[in-house]
């Protein structure tokens, strides 16, 4: 009786074939692909792989600075969710409410709004002019701006509220009686902070984790406007936006590294979901 | 009851709520501000909300970000809906192997799925394009008499709402199964039994009880739509923006403190809601007290659906859809739709008096649909992408003949530009265009070395000051591969035409090696502005008329000069050319026309700041300048403006590089990320 309706997925699935699957596929061509400069005619070819040893350390850097963005996140984000839990109805309900607000404002004007505070004469240059750090550090400036410091900074700005609201949202579920049951049984409040609220609270890492690191590897605005964009701050989102949409037109490269940045994304979830637990929904690929 | 940790816990939050609050006070406080700077207060005033609802571009893009939210969020939750009911009459293994292909587009990457959909879209155009051609062609074909296949497709508003459509269904799907999994499936049959259709069934059955996960996925689906940046950027092609791609665009030159001010606003009335809301509840609370259940407020609802490890949606907050009611009665309000003749122009950042565009729609009734680029680079890729459906584009000389031997421009009819006449013989018949059949000169000028004197201890003449450890960290380096290479042939003494490998990667290691030493603060094209009149860099290159308009915004304390070094410089024509097929070839002549007026070169000169290449033109300017500002014109800026012959000798102009030599450029500029 109920196969009448199995009809219903097939337009679904023709348009994920068409617009999810197929786009992937198209994908992989272009990555296994070069165009002859003299002839412009594309051929099959892995060069877009071998030469990609030359971005090494762009890779490198997306995925260190990611990750220290995203611990950064974690070390913030998981005593703000804990206390936050921990507090009456109505503190948490505004809290949640502040947490979530900044995310209404283009994350893009809110990290210009970065930039005029760390530039070199900048909100924040100025206060220490003023307050005569600068002339007892004997310099001109603090450079701020254009360091891999005020990347992390963006990202740990702009990404925060993914890791507090889904460990919040875990905690604040917690069975009481478990953490009752274990002081019963005598645990002081470490032994019940680490063997039961934290490994209960691992689902929420977990998914703050993804949602932090995903962005933060593939991210290409915030790099541009508070990394200045030069050697020692590209990453991989700018590496693969100037082959498309900048200035070093040249697609096929860009999508073979999109589609290393893929596969390494995907097995580090993988892994990390596989490592973290195995029974809390293995949405992975 | 433990108390005594509140305290320090308290603080720490409060302390991450000020990290994250900080910016976004900045950012209202100078959308009162009453100068443009946003560093500097100027004191304050109400001006930017009055020139929001004046500023054509940013109430476009509100328009376009809304509709497409809209339109993306109907479809996907009526598709996603009946997907998941389809689904749940699958089998398990089924479901499950559809249930992984429906997670890819919510674990990918944004900028990964962008990417693909934007080759996908261009490989299928492609398909499409030969496709048409063909069908049209056919004499035979009785079909092809009465039917014309556009053969020329572009990435647009429809690809743009397919791409938000396929990201959108997922998360609809996502919410609306758990609804079904819990429904009691007698239930339908019952409902049949009894004699319902199954359509029947459905409306008085199974949509009351999922009806809760459609509403939410729904609104999941209106939230990442409105906030999506990424997907859109690769997806919506060059004449549709949507509001990020507005304020990204915007953040490459200078952010205009409307945007600001339309960000207060949307702040704000989602603050107000969030207030009002927590008092209903509060007030509700009261009267419920005794009741174990409280129905969770939206943020609890919302905040549940975090423990799901999709992390995307999560960004775009459900608020948004009352910010939308906003948006919507802005819209309403000024009214952003109209269906006159338009025609898409794309220039340069800062490259026009925008009073003329309304001039020009005032006289002729078409309307501009004007967009910028950063450069030539940047716009060769946006035509070559498929995702340009522009008329008149303004390209600087080498980038013109490469257009040319592409065949990617159109002949202009010069019969319909009478002031192509105008146009001073200088500037006509030049390499780029031997005999001039594709392109009407917009405006010239050098490019040179702007620095800060008061940053600075010597004078400055030489291309030497930029790979100078002395200025570590106040170099900017200009943001595209061939005035940066050419700056460093030209240090180097050698011709910036070069096709020498071996002279070209010298060029290079010298930007490499002061790169490695931490010379340069950043690659800059339009933002140079910001950074030089602020004071926060002390050298830069940039072209000769946005000098002029830097130094009338310098911030005190700030003096800027411009130098052609020694060593030469390039001095380059930008000239208005018409795209291959383009739609609105008519209109484009007429704008063509128009800009090469006197009338309007004097005015672009004033604006710009850039050497006019109409000889009346340039000739008049200092008399027009004096009547303007009732002073007389520093003879010395009018030489920076328009280069005199002397200086003109002095300086090389690009030619179009061989294919390899182009790709030798491409590949060592993103080198010098690496």
């Amino acid at each position: 009786m109920k196969n009448k309706r199995s009809w219903f997925t097939f337009p679904y699935v023709i348009w994920m074939a068409l617009f999810v699957v197929i786009p992937i596929l198209i994908m992989m061509v272009y990555a296994f692909t070069v165009v002859d400069p003299d002839t412009n005619i594309a051929y099959a070819s892995v060069g877009n792989f071998t030469r990609m040893g030359v971005y090494l350390s762009v890779f490198l850097r997306s995925f260190w600075l990611a990750l220290v963005a995203t611990v950064i996140c974690l070390l913030i984000g998981y005593p703000v969710a804990y206390w936050m839990a921990k507090e009456g109805p109505r503190f948490q309900r505004i809290a949640m409410a502040l947490v979530m607000l900044p995310m209404w404002i283009n994350f893009l004007l809110r990290t210009y709004s970065w930039m005029s505070i760390l530039e070199n004469n900048g909100l924040l240059n100025q206060l220490f002019r003023t307050v005569g750090l600068l002339d007892l550090l004997g310099v001109d400036h603090l450079q701020m701006i254009g360091t891999s410091g005020a990347v992390v900074l963006g990202m740990v700005y702009n990404y925060l509220p993914f890791m507090i609201l889904p460990i919040y949202s875990v905690i604040v579920k917690l069975d009481g009686s478990l953490i009752e049951a274990a002081r019963d049984l005598g645990a002081d409040s470490a032994r019940v902070f680490s063997k039961v609220i934290f490994p209960l609270s691992l689902p929420g890492i977990l998914s703050g984790v993804t949602m932090v690191f995903v962005p933060s590897v593939s991210t290409f605005a915030i790099s541009s406007l508070l990394g200045g964009g030069t050697q020692g701050a590209m990453l991989l989102g700018d590496l693969i936006e100037t082959q498309f949409k900048g200035g070093a037109y040249n697609p096929h490269l860009g999508a073979a590294v999109s589609m290393v940045m893929m596969v390494i994304v995907v097995v580090c979830m993988v892994v990390m979901n596989h490592f973290g637990e195995g029974e809390e929904q293995a949405v992975m690929l | 009851m433990k108390r005594k940790n509140r305290v320090g816990s308290r603080i720490f939050i409060g302390l991450t709520f000020l990290f994250l609050y900080l910016p976004i006070f900045l950012l209202i406080i100078f959308s009162f501000n009453a100068g443009e700077s946003s560093a500097v207060w100027q004191g304050f005033s109400l001006k930017w909300y009055t020139a929001l609802f004046k500023n054509r571009l940013i109430m476009n893009s509100l328009y376009t970000t809304l509709l497409v939210s809209l339109l993306a969020t109907a479809i996907s939750t009526v598709a996603g809906t009946f997907a998941a009911i389809g689904l749940y009459s699958l089998s398990r293994r089924k479901r499950d192997a559809l249930l992984v292909v429906n997670d890819i587009p919510m674990m990918n990457a944004d900028i990964v799925t962008g990417v693909s959909l934007c080759l996908f879209f261009v490989a299928f155009f492609e398909g499409w394009g030969a496709f048409a051609h063909w069908f049209n062609t056919q004499e035979l074909s009785v079909l092809g008499h009465i039917l014309h296949l556009p053969d020329e497709l572009a990435l647009g508003f429809g690809t743009m709402l397919l791409a938000h459509i396929t990201f959108n269904i997922p998360y609809v799907i996502l919410n609306v199964a758990p609804k079904l999994r819990q429904m009691d499936k007698n239930l339908v049959d019952a409902a049949q039994d009894l004699g319902c259709t199954w359509m029947q069934a459905f409306g008085k059955v199974i949509l009351p009880e999922i009806k809760p996960g459609i509403v939410s996925g729904a609104l999941i689906a209106f939230t990442m739509s409105i906030d999506d940046f990424v997907i859109s950027y690769f997806t919506a092609g060059s004449s549709t923006s949507t509001l990020a791609m507005r304020i990204y665009s915007m953040t490459k030159k200078r952010i205009t403190p409307e945007v600001n001010a339309v960000s207060t606003l949307l702040f704000l009335s989602v603050l107000v809601l969030l207030v009002l809301n927590n008092v209903r509840e509060i007030r509700q609370e009261r009267r419920t007290e005794q009741q174990e259940i409280r129905d969770p407020s939206f943020f609890e609802k919302l905040s549940m659906k975090f423990s799901h490890p999709s992390y995307k949606w999560v960004r775009r907050g459900a608020g948004a859809v009352m910010a939308c009611a906003f948006i919507v009665a802005v819209v309403l309000l000024t009214g952003a739709t109209s269906s006159r003749p338009v025609v898409n122009v794309c220039s340069w950042g800062e490259y026009i008096d925008e009073d003329l565009i309304t001039q020009f729609e005032d006289e002729t009734g078409i309307r501009v649909n004007y967009q910028t680029s950063e450069s030539n680079e940047d716009l060769y890729s946006l035509l070559k992408i498929g995702g340009a459906d522009y008329d008149v584009i303004v390209p600087s000389d080498y980038m013109i003949s490469q257009l040319i031997e592409e065949g990617m421009l159109q002949e202009l009819d010069y019969s319909q530009i009478p002031n192509f006449d105008l146009i001073d013989g200088r500037f006509k018949y030049l390499p780029y265009d031997p005999e001039n059949k594709y392109t009407v000169p917009y405006a010239w000028g050098t490019l040179g070395i702007i620095y800060n004197a008061s940053m600075v201890d010597e004078e400055i003449d030489s291309w030497s000051a930029l790979y100078d450890d002395k200025y570590a960290g106040s170099v900017l380096l200009i943001n595209n591969s061939r005035d940066a290479l050419g700056e460093a042939l030209l240090y180097l003494g050698y011709s910036v035409n070069t096709t020498d490998e071996a002279e070209i990667r010298e060029a290079f290691s010298l930007i490499s090696d002061a790169s490695q030493r931490k010379v340069f603060q950043g690659k800059v094209m339009d933002q140079v502005f910001q950074k030089m009149e602020g004071g926060n860099a002390a050298i830069a290159t940039y072209y000769a008329g946005d000098y002029l308009s830097m130094l009338e915004n310098q911030a005190d304390g700030v003096d800027l000069r411009y130098v052609i070094p020694k060593e030469g410089a390039n001095w380059f024509v930008d000239a208005m050319c018409v795209l291959k097929d383009a739609p609105h070839y008519a209109e484009a002549m007429e704008w063509i026309n128009f800009i090469a007026s006197t009338k309007a070169n004097l005015a672009n000169m004033d604006y710009i700041g850039y050497a006019s290449p109409n000889t009346q033109a340039l000739e008049d300017y200092p008399s027009y300048y004096e009547e303007k500002y009732g002073e007389e014109l520093d003879p010395e800026l009018y030489e920076i403006m328009a280069a005199p012959p002397e200086v003109l000798e002095r300086c090389e102009s690009y030619v179009v590089l061989p294919p390899a030599t182009r790709a030798l450029y491409n590949d060592l500029w993103i080198e010098l990320g690496a």
